[in-house]
């Protein structure tokens, strides 16, 4: 066999592993657990779910996030920049305002990370809090903040997978 | 005496490789925000490694080394297991895919390699996350985009390994070698 033929193989081998895993995660996708019976909306691949009082409203993709505003603050605990969108911006595409009261709940959390942050509508809709997703380096949401109960790292979500919003 | 597959000088080498993988992983930080970009170094060193040491099986040691060496340490994000694995995974696709293309000093064939180990790594960080139903860190860009991160980042890091193999043989590097085994 001469290289050429030997390359050709190879570069099949990626298109058919990428084929394979992006076949099976579409599949995945479609039937995603936490579905209520009958809803409509169907995650994307990679996307991170927005549940209403546990109705699935839809997924977050980058795309959403490119038609918001970005904003950033430094961060008290490094005093690094941290940049990205607010999460009531991001919570604005999905719901309206007049969907949510002062006292709704809001859960950001992540599965891998066993973490989450409970807040409220008023907390982030105050633009002064900074409740945002900043883009970490690897490409992954964290749940940043200036309220003091989500203003340092070990008080961050990383790796953010699910949004939930609850009314009282 | 049975003679050993690997010496000991080839196994001080190796883990000479596995050593430099981690201290990358933590001392190199580029500001990329894209999933997979250390696969730019880590790709090299491990392509590097595989040719330093000709013997099937010397990349998939570089991963399990490093990957031991990176659980004890507490690296990666998503807990021991896959950290070991998917260290693993990117050495056993390494070598799988130099079986196939041989050597890694032709640039092409360096960079198909590396983005075939790294997309090994993927694979192993996905399917631990399709099996134990918990996002592996590619959900804001979304999976098709990380994918395409991974197999580009690979590619190039393999390619700068196969440079880097290049001027090492040109320096000398190679008869050195031959001299200590």
């Amino acid at each position: 066999m001469n290289q050429k033929m030997r390359l050709l193989i190879g570069l099949l081998v990626i298109l058919l592993l990428a084929a394979g895993i992006l076949a099976v995660e579409g599949l995945r996708g479609g039937f995603a657990p936490g579905t209520p019976a009958g809803a409509t909306v169907t995650l994307e691949p990679g996307s991170v779910p927005i549940y209403f009082n546990d109705g699935l409203l839809g997924g977050l993709v980058p795309r959403n996030l490119e038609r918001l505003e970005q904003v950033s603050f430094e961060d008290a605990a490094e005093g690094k920049p941290q940049d990205g969108w607010l999460l009531r911006d991001v919570l604005g595409l999905y719901l309206d305002a007049d969907q949510l009261s002062p006292q709704t709940r809001i859960i950001v959390s992540s599965a891998s990370r066993n973490k989450s942050a409970q807040l409220t509508w008023q907390e982030v809709n105050d633009r002064e809090n900074m409740v945002m997703f900043d883009l970490s380096n690897r490409g992954t949401l964290k749940l940043v903040s200036l309220l003091e109960k989500l203003d340092m790292r070990d008080e961050w979500v990383q790796d953010i997978d699910r949004i939930e919003v609850r009314n009282p | 005496m049975k003679e050993r597959y690997f010496s000991t000088f080839q196994l001080i080498l190796l883990t000479f490789f596995a050593a430099l993988v981690v201290i990358a992983k933590i001392a190199l930080r580029l500001p990329l925000q894209l999933s997979g970009h250390s696969g730019l170094f880590w790709m090299a060193i491990v392509i590097i490694g595989a040719r330093v040491v000709p013997k099937r099986g010397a990349a998939s040691l570089i991963g399990l080394t490093s990957g031991l060496l990176a659980t004890f340490l507490g690296l990666g994000d998503f807990g021991a297991v896959n950290t070991l694995l998917s260290y693993s995974a990117l050495g056993v696709f390494t070598d799988l895919s130099l079986l196939l293309l041989g050597n890694p000093e032709h640039l092409l064939a360096a960079g198909v390699a590396g983005a075939i180990g790294h997309l090994g790594k993927f694979l192993v960080k996905w399917a631990i996350g399709v099996l134990t139903g918990a996002p592996v860190g590619f959900v804001s860009l979304g999976l098709a985009t990380a994918l395409v991160s991974y197999i580009i980042f690979g590619a190039l890091g393999g390619v700068l390994g196969g440079l880097t193999l290049v001027a090492l043989r040109k320096a000398g590097y190679f008869a050195y070698l031959a001299e200590k085994k």
